[in-house]
């Protein structure tokens, strides 16, 4: 698959340079042809400000950006074939719905009656066909979300570039735009870049996704590598639940704080930190790890039990409510939980 | 017997009344109260020393604004009043012209800078009003004389001969009106453009459009209630301005104020000013009939 957007060693610093704030420090990056690619991590790890380098909205510092093959650093944003979709929609409040998704193909300088049919095409495409002539404050919070994706995607960008594009919505709604988003996707073929701070939306809409954190990059991968494979610590913490226990490695195995063993093949011998996702294991009266119950919480699908092991407290057990799988358990009963050695994920640190 | 309804919507009433009564006395006292006596003078016989002659009521200024009485008491029409009605529109319509033209790129540039300096230039922008109107035209008037600043300055360098001929001309007088109007345009301006989402800017940018179609097509659009708050502002006293023909048009370029003045002063004709007054206080009211008419137009729309 040929690359769309090559970035190399992209660095971007605010303030005076060598001793001012690094939003973005030396970042490579390959976004692959047809990619629906999500930038993840928490608010300040610069992934909004490598979204604004790649849209032309600032002038990195150092390094390259390439789209197609083609250097874009220099070029002005109305010169890149790349469209944003921006987290406060910025939808002309002066124009109706129709001369807002126009708007791109009028500069283009295309005739009138083929934007016409383009705006048409791109309202059915985001479902709204009866909103044309309508202004852009009438409309309802994710009517305008999509109106700002149809106007993005009217004069057909190469790449398309979401900055939290969902996050003003409520529950429902970004549930339904996210199946919505993952749909034109597909149907437009165009490369879609998303930034989000939300691991879930990330996990259930992209094929690959990048973890970012204090301006550097930390994990590119599908969401099952990210979610199951995490290189470290703070890429383990960020994407799901996690348990971290800390751990001494020898040949066949791991011993815990309080002397307990797990047989688990540790890379490093050493200090190690273990991270267990709290869905992977059970209670059961066979489990190799010995705990003690703090809190028992019921979330309908499932029960959280807040353990505390190997004298740590706040270990989490997620345990599906399955008929007939109640464990009437209370504070203090001691419990054992059964942890396959593939749940599992040694990390040297 | 009332309901108790009825009770509360009339102590609402009173209420109501209650608040406006103090605005609407003070209209009625200070604005109202004069136009009438104003207009009741229109239609008085000048007095022969100033002031008029109560009770003799007669439409003769209104016929002197537009016709001339000949020896024979025939009426000809005379423009000379409206001439100077006309050069003083003309006036207007070039300062606001003026003020719209230098006005938009300073409030553009207050603007996109940062906040802090931002407060520095606006308080810039205001420094003229710390001083007097006379004295500031009074060093207009140094600057521009012959052999005044301006005109030594271009001797010095060779461009001048030590008679400019600006000052006591319609220029001189444009320039002044420019220079006492033009605050007045930059902060309605500037205002609209302080709360211009300039995120919609950079999406047009995204869109493919330059810096002149985003300036056309996005930014002069939403500054466009501050340029037409800022017409107002400038052409409606710039139409009825008097001290700045009288001292750097030095009598010779007359505008609607000093003609009213004329009248009251050594014309002794209160008659004759009244109406000039009348005339000049309805092209005011057209040109805001005009731009209250286009901002109701611009709302429709976006409602």
């Amino acid at each position: 698959m040929s690359s769309a957007i090559s970035i190399e060693s992209l660095s971007m610093e605010y303030g005076t340079p060598g001793s001012g704030h690094k939003a973005l420090d030396d970042v490579s990056l390959e976004i692959r042809d047809n990619e629906f690619f999500t930038l993840l991590g928490p608010s300040g790890c610069g992934k909004t400000t490598l979204l604004r380098l790649i849209a032309g909205f600032e002038q990195p510092s150092a390094g390259i950006i390439r789209l197609y093959g083609e250097p874009m650093q220099d070029l002005p944003p109305f010169r890149r074939p790349v469209n944003t979709v921006f987290q406060s929609y910025a939808l002309f409040p002066h124009m109706t719905v129709a001369q807002n998704i126009g708007f791109g193909l009028e500069m283009q300088g295309k005739p009138k009656a083929e934007i016409a049919a383009t705006v048409e095409r791109m309202l059915a495409l985001v479902k709204l066909p009866h909103v044309a002539e309508r202004r852009a404050d009438q409309l309802s919070g994710g009517q305008q979300q999509r109106i700002a994706l149809a106007r993005a995607l009217a004069s057909r960008p190469k790449v398309l570039l979401l900055d939290e594009s969902l996050s003003a919505l409520d529950m429902k709604l970004r549930k339904d735009m996210q199946i919505e988003l993952k749909r034109l996707q597909a149907e437009t073929g165009i490369t879609f870049i998303f930034v989000t701070h939300d691991q879930e939306e990330a996990l259930t809409m992209s094929d690959r996704i990048a973890v970012m954190s204090q301006g550097r990059i930390l994990q590119v991968g599908s969401p099952t590598e990210i979610y199951e494979a995490p290189v470290n610590r703070t890429v383990a913490d960020f994407i799901g639940e996690t348990n971290f226990l800390a751990a001494d490695a020898f040949a066949s195995g791991v011993r815990l704080a309080d002397g307990q063993l797990l047989s688990v093949v540790s890379p490093t011998p050493g200090p190690v930190t273990l991270a267990i996702r709290p869905e992977r294991i059970s209670l059961q009266d066979s489990g190799d790890l010995q705990g003690e119950v703090e809190e028992v919480v019921y979330i309908g699908t499932d029960t959280l039990y807040l353990l505390k092991v190997a004298g740590q407290s706040g270990f989490r057990v997620r345990q599906q409510n399955r008929l007939g799988a109640a464990q009437p358990l209370k504070r203090g009963d001691a419990v054992r939980i059964d942890v396959p050695s593939a749940a599992i994920r040694v990390l040297a640190e | 017997m009332s309901t108790p309804r009825q009770l509360a919507a009339r102590r609402q009433l009173l209420r109501r009344l209650g608040l406006i009564t103090p605005s609407m006395l003070v209209l009625a006292v200070f604005l109202v109260a004069p136009l009438a006596i104003m207009l009741l003078v229109s239609f008085l016989q000048p007095g022969d020393y100033g002031g008029v002659k109560w009770g003799q009521y007669s439409a003769e200024a209104y016929i002197n604004f537009l016709y001339e009485r000949d020896l024979d008491d025939s009426l000809v029409f005379n423009t000379d009043y409206l001439g100077i009605f006309q050069r003083s529109l003309g006036l207007a319509v070039m300062t606001t012209l003026g003020c719209l033209l230098i006005g938009f790129p300073t409030a553009l540039y207050l603007a996109l800078q940062s906040e802090k300096k931002r407060n520095l230039l606006l308080f810039l922008v205001t420094v003229p009003f710390w001083t007097n109107l006379l004295v500031r035209v009074y060093a207009w008037i140094l600057l521009l004389r012959n052999g005044g600043l301006i005109d030594s300055g271009l001797g010095l360098i060779g461009l001048g001969d030590g008679a400019l001929g600006i000052l006591y001309s319609d220029a001189a007088v444009m320039i002044g009106l420019l220079y006492t109007f033009l605050p007045f345009m930059v902060l309605p301006i500037y205002t609209s453009l302080e709360k211009l989402d300039w995120r919609l800017v950079e999406a047009a940018f995204d869109l493919g459009a330059n810096r002149f179609q985003a300036l056309k097509r996005i930014i002069l659009p939403l500054a466009l209630p501050g340029m037409l708050a800022g017409t107002t502002l400038v052409f409606i006293p710039a139409l009825g301005n008097y001290i700045i023909p009288e001292l750097l048009g030095g009598g010779k370029a007359l505008m609607i104020g000093n003609l009213v003045q004329l009248q009251f002063g050594s014309a002794h004709n209160w008659p004759l000013g009244s109406a000039l007054a009348f005339a000049l206080f309805s092209l005011v009211l057209l040109a805001l009939l005009f731009n209250g008419l286009r901002q109701r137009r611009s709302t429709e729309v976006r409602i």
